[in-house]
């Protein structure tokens, strides 16, 4: 009846779950280690009458859920404020609380998914799971209705006429002789396998291949160079000119555009006068655009020393008793319009309140040069003043 | 409660002999209870206006207690649970505090000017928000309100905790089902009134602030310290043999269970609050947390963290500890000091909006002293009475039979 | 009827032999499909097919197809994502929360359960991709180094959600293969077909029965149920942090977490006693998925409704406690304002409908459970909607207000989501034991040893 085939174990049938319990109490006190209980479903107590020590895939979860919430914000931290650190709503490089959630959901996954992998690949020894019981007729019940018993014969007490008579004395039924399979010798190299594994191959880079660099591919963002638009000194294939760069359309009068009424009218003081106060907000930027653009011919305190050593006509200066007595709206009008041939407009350097800043400094120089009795007394006590601050 | 042949009988087959508790622990109840009540009248004539925050503190802790309890013996009428029948006249037992929820809250009513912002109508006059609130928060309608609903919970306690008791001598199956309809209308009812009543005494205190969460943090907080305290007195129990000796690992670890959902459910619910608002960062909001983070407060909220979730988490997650006595009384008293703790958390650094500034004070603990004297009192009287394990409850043989 | 309380409620009705469980488990997959069957099945495959094709359109013209325009940048996707997020819940709920508080009913309809969970969260799983506009790009939201050193943004929700979706689904599909597998087991060693052997015996992992095993399982089955338990919380809480963390009014409150866990248990038991109730009628299942047990999930459905309402009266209660006036703006429009209707259903479904499961007799019919449960499936579907569409369409500034019509492409890929969801719970129940061999056999009575003393030593 062997067949030459080796014996792998006993195994006898029960029908109640009572049964069963009191036979794997007797198999285990009898003294047999090697021997499995199969059940449809998890019998309680069975575990106890077996004398299992309880399993320890726990370990295996608190294990990897420390290490998945340890590692993910580890990870977080050095994304967001070490490698890339960037201000995202107005909070910290390191938000614990808005870590939470994803350290707590990478640490369930981590926790089942190594639970899982441990429990397949240590308990059900995967990918080794065939197993002699399988396509037994005992197997085909307890993975239905009966409740079975399986002595090994690698027990070290393993003595098959005992185990029948401890077997039958249980009550047990269909005792059943179960004999390992034929072992079939399993080349690792097949030409099939070694195929198959190429084809795995050329499936898994190709498929990366396209995700990465074609499906997930994103263009560096320069989308706005590439819009329809014309650039200046470009030639242009619409315009019959072949310019890119218009001109405005006649007429066109700038934002904000205010023209000159006054273009050849040589006084224009009944119509302008200075909307500017002497401030001294207003006096500094005067002074400014005065260095800039007045003092280079009418020198620096607007004495009539030019700067630019006889190359340009020197400009007259601005102490005569002409210029004094000028009006304010004349000045604008020199500034804004030149004058003589010589002194060129000013009108495209400076804005209109910095022409009637420059008439107020112009105001403070021609003052300087021309003190009243008022100006000591008020510049003795300023002086004082600073003299007791001092001190 | 007389014994009768045939309730002795029960007792016996339910392996509970009544026995009279130790009278140290009656006579430490009213020690603690009188030296609470004198602390608490010393802390009073110091500073009335910081007694009164420290009161409130205490009142809470004691609402907690109490009321979380009844929510216990409600929840196993209404959930058919059966392992935690043989815990429940210990809760009920625990419950016996609602009644005196009342009389206690006259002086709260008597303080509600130091306690309240509102209550000076200098500054209900220039604050909108405090003018659209007064509609509910004004004086009449509060005390009405809270005491109305003190009255429900002891109307549904008083039911409850009668038929139960019935129960011991009659063996009258249809007290159950009377119970099991008071406790699924009980429910619903517990939860709008316990939320009214975090909203009226805790979230009041700080000007412009809301938060939708609130009633289910006090739930949280209850439900908690709930099982906390009826796991302490019936591992004690059991253990010393003052109750079955039926009860089994199994039932142990149930309580430890639900001890340790509760912990995680408490920092779920607290962290929900406490990430959004701070997420957003509106300075109506983002207030109630600030006043906990400045100065000291911010190391008392962080132990709070430790002490509320991460301390009986870690201490309750193995089996072994949920199935352990020694670890679950410890981890009961811990979650009861928390308790209060939260309670202190939740109370004191609103006195700012007051103008008061809070500095730390013993006499403040007059009240939480005060409250544990009279629980134990209370516990001790009543368990002279009646029976500490409900022995006509019909599912108490099945709850023998309960194992995982 | 007097109840007798000393006594426990068998988990199924009868005593059937087991052998006899496995054939009445196993019938749908041996024989051939009804007519029904199959013109249900057409049914839904044809929604299917619109729904691809309204996602097709979409893709080739862009996300203009839909109605959702300025302010009402979110509409159907998110709606329907956030619906069908929910309607995973109850699966998880009752195969991880119900196994760990030992509620042996559930036994009945973990599976069921477990696999309409998985099947809702790939529904729910094509619209935060498609509602993005280009999905081909969502390979972004992985943290991997890539050549634009980008990283996702581990502080917004939208990221969160997509961790929490991706890991729900990946542990929903985990607890429900583990679950499967000691059926599978009794498949292989059941079927003669060649094919059919080969494929359960893969599956099967070489599940031997043994108590050796057996032990492992179970440990490995409490410890997903613990995890899962949290998860399932954590999930919708994420999904309600997509709104709450935003300080639009109407969106920024801290009940939104457990309310919308709340909400989603509450959609998800209507969607499951939706299913159950034709499965066990047609696959004669009425003694293993017992009236007992749906009355029980009526009673989890009029729970978790209340709680629903719960929510509702607090924001009703804080938005005037509140004294912000954008804040009952908000409320106040969503009740009276342009989506008054939608509004009015959503609480008549969720709020009103299921009290009526306060009544013994309600709750044990089943016509007026099925009508209930369907109704609380549109409510949640509406409340979803009332919470994006009603409160985004009258934002802060009158003059950009909209009012937010859905299109035909809208409509279809709605409805293409039910064509995926009941077609795969079809195929489902034809290829896969819709009920737990394992796990309802160990709740036969006298399935477990009798507890004699030598139970107490």
């Amino acid at each position: 009846m062997n067949d030459g085939k080796k014996l792998f174990g006993v195994a006898a049938l029960f029908d109640t779950p009572d049964e069963i319990l009191k036979a794997a109490k007797t198999v285990n006190n009898a003294g047999y280690k090697n021997y499995d209980v199969n059940t449809p479903y998890p019998i309680h107590g069975i575990d106890k009458a077996m004398k299992l020590k309880s399993s320890k895939l726990g370990y295996v979860t608190l294990f990897f859920g420390f290490f998945g919430a340890s590692f993910i914000l580890f990870f977080m931290w050095w994304t967001l404020a070490v490698n890339y650190p960037l201000v995202i709503g107005g909070k910290p490089y390191f938000p614990l609380p808005a870590f939470v959630p994803i350290t707590f959901e990478f640490t369930v996954l981590n926790a089942v998914l190594s639970t899982f992998i441990a429990m397949i690949a240590v308990v059900f020894n995967l990918p080794f799971n065939s197993h002699p019981l399988h396509d037994s007729n005992y197997m085909r019940n307890v993975t239905s209705d009966k409740y079975g018993v399986v002595i090994e014969s690698e027990d070290p007490q393993f003595d098959e006429n005992k185990v029948n008579e401890l077997l039958r004395s249980l009550g047990g039924k269909n005792i059943e002789r179960i004999f390992y399979p034929e072992q079939k010798e399993f080349k690792v190299f097949q030409p099939r396998f070694v195929v198959f594994l190429i084809i795995i191959a050329i499936i898994t880079s190709v498929s990366t291949y396209v995700t990465l660099n074609k499906l997930m591919y994103l263009p560096p963002f320069s989308f706005m160079e590439h819009q329809n638009k014309g650039i200046a000194q470009y030639e242009s294939t619409f315009f019959y000119d072949k310019r890119e760069m218009r001109e405005p359309v006649k007429g066109t009068i700038a934002r904000g555009f205010i023209p000159y009424a006054f273009t050849g009218v040589t006084d224009t003081n009944e119509f302008y006068s200075n909307p500017l106060l002497p401030t001294q907000k207003v006096l500094k930027l005067g002074q400014e655009k005065f260095l800039t653009y007045c003092s280079p011919c009418h020198g620096n305190y607007g004495e009539g020393k030019s700067r630019l050593r006889g190359f340009f006509p020197p400009g007259p200066t601005l102490h005569s008793a002409r210029v004094i007595g000028f009006s304010d709206g004349k000045i604008y009008n020199i500034i804004t319009n030149g004058q003589n041939g010589i002194m060129p407009s000013y009108a495209y350097q400076t804005t209109r309140d910095e022409r009637w800043a420059i008439i107020n400094y112009i105001r403070v120089l021609q003052r300087a040069q021309n003190p009243k009795p008022s100006d000591f007394s008020a510049i003795s006590e300023i002086n004082k003043e600073s003299g007791n601050a001092s001190n | 409660m007389p014994q009768t042949e045939s309730n002795i009988r029960l007792a016996e087959n339910a392996g509970y002999i009544k026995k009279e508790l130790p009278k140290s622990l009656s006579t430490w109840g009213y020690i603690l209870l009188i030296v609470g009540i004198a602390l608490s009248i010393v802390s009073y004539k110091l500073d009335p206006a910081r007694a009164s925050f420290g009161y409130l503190a205490g009142y809470i802790f004691l609402l907690c207690i109490g009321i979380g309890a009844l929510f216990l013996v409600s929840m196993e009428y209404a959930a058919g649970a059966v392992w935690s029948v043989p815990f429940r006249r210990v809760s009920e037992l625990f419950a016996s505090s609602v009644p005196f929820l009342l009389i206690l809250l006259i002086p709260l009513f008597l303080s509600m000017k130091n306690l309240f912002v509102w209550m000076n109508p200098e500054v209900v006059a220039h604050d909108k928000v405090w003018q659209t609130r007064m509609n509910y928060l004004n004086v009449p309608f509060f005390i009405i309100r809270d005491v109305v609903i003190i009255l429900i919970w002891w109307l549904f306690y008083h039911l409850i905790i009668r038929n139960s008791r019935k129960q011991d001598l009659s063996l009258d199956q249809n007290l159950t089902t009377t119970n099991i309809k008071l406790s699924v209308a009980f429910i619903p009812v517990f939860g709008f009134t316990i939320s009214l009543f975090s909203f009226d005494w805790l979230m009041s205190m700080v000007p412009k602030w809301y938060s939708t969460i609130f009633g289910v943090y006090i739930f949280a907080d209850a439900a908690w310290v709930g099982f906390a305290v009826v796991t302490l007195a019936s591992v004690l129990l059991t253990e010393k043999g003052y109750l079955s000796t039926k009860i089994k690992k199994d039932h142990y670890y149930s309580l430890g269970t639900w001890m340790f959902a509760f912990t995680v459910f408490w920092a779920y619910i607290a962290f929900a609050q406490y990430m959004l608002q701070w997420y957003g960062n509106l300075p109506d909001e983002i207030i109630y947390y600030v006043h906990r983070w400045v100065g000291g407060w911010k190391y008392v909220s962080l132990f709070l963290v430790i002490a509320h979730f991460i301390v009986p988490f870690i201490i309750l997650i193995p089996r072994s500890s949920k199935t352990n006595p020694k670890i679950l009384i410890f981890a009961s008293i811990w979650i009861i000091a928390t308790q209060y703790l939260d309670s202190y958390w939740l109370v004191m650094p609103s006195m700012v909006n007051n103008g008061f500034t809070y500095s730390f004070r013993f006499t403040d603990f007059a009240f939480p002293i005060a409250a544990v004297g009279l629980i134990i009192v209370l516990f001790t009287t009543l368990a002279k009475k009646h029976n500490l394990l409900p022995i006509g409850d019909p599912k108490l043989k099945r709850s023998w039979d309960f194992h995982l | 009827m007097a109840i007798d309380y000393s006594l426990e409620l068998a988990a199924i009705e009868g005593n059937p032999p087991l052998k006899e469980l496995d054939e009445i488990i196993i019938k749908p997959m041996v024989t051939k499909p009804s007519r029904k069957y199959q013109i249900v099945l057409a049914i839904t495959t044809s929604l299917l097919i619109i729904g691809a094709i309204c996602i097709g359109i979409t893709f080739y013209y862009g996300i203009g197809m839909w109605g959702n325009n300025q302010p009402v940048a979110w509409a159907f996707d998110i709606t329907n994502f956030v619906f069908w997020i929910g309607i995973g819940h109850a699966g998880t709920l009752i195969s991880a929360i119900l196994y760990l508080l030992r509620q042996q009913w559930r036994n009945g309809i973990a599976r069921f359960a477990e696999a309409m969970t998985i099947f809702a969260v790939m529904c729910a799983g094509i619209f935060p991709i498609i509602h993005t506009g280009r999905p081909w790009l969502a390979g972004y939201l992985i943290p991997y180094p890539n050549q634009h050193v980008m990283w996702p943004n581990f502080i917004s929700p939208l990221v969160w959600d997509v961790f929490a979706v991706s890991t729900y689904f990946t542990v929903s599909l985990v607890f429900w293969y583990v679950g499967l597998i000691p059926d599978f087991a009794t498949l292989r060693d059941r079927t003669t077909n060649k094919i059919r052997k080969t494929i359960y015996s893969v599956f099967s992992l070489g599940w031997r029965n043994s108590s050796r095993q057996w032990q492992h399982y179970e440990k490995v089955y409490m410890i997903l149920a613990g995890l899962a338990t949290p998860l399932v919380l954590s999930v919708h809480t994420v999904v309600s942090w997509d709104f709450a963390a935003a300080i639009i009014p109407g969106w920024h409150s801290t009940i939104f977490p457990p309310y919308f866990v709340a909400g989603a248990i509450f959609s998800g038991f209507a969607m499951v006693s939706t299913v159950l109730i034709f499965i066990r009628k047609i696959f004669d299942m009425e003694h293993i998925i017992t009236l007992d047990h749906l009355e029980k999930m009526n009673k989890i459905i009029l729970l978790t409704g209340s709680m629903v309402g719960y929510a509702y009266i607090i924001e009703w209660f804080m938005a005037w406690y509140s004294g912000s006036p954008v804040e009952l703006f908000t409320t106040l429009n969503r009740a009276f304002g342009p989506y008054a209707w939608g509004y009015w259903i959503m609480v008549s479904c969720n709020v009103f409908f299921p009290q009526l499961f306060w009544f013994k007799k309600i709750r044990r019919s089943v016509p007026i459970t099925l009508v209930i449960v369907i109704l609380v499936n549109v409510g949640m579907w509406f409340e979803r909607f009332v919470i994006i569409v009603a409160s985004l369409s009258r934002d802060f500034l009158p003059s950009s207000w909209h009012y937010y019509k859905p299109t035909l492409v809208d409509m279809g890929i709605l409805f293409g989501s039910f064509g995926l969801f009941f077609t795969l719970v079809l195929l489902f129940a034809r290829t896969l034991p819709v009920v737990s061999l394992a796990e309802i056999k160990s709740i036969v009575p006298g399935a477990q040893p009798s507890h004699g003393e030598n139970q107490h030593e």
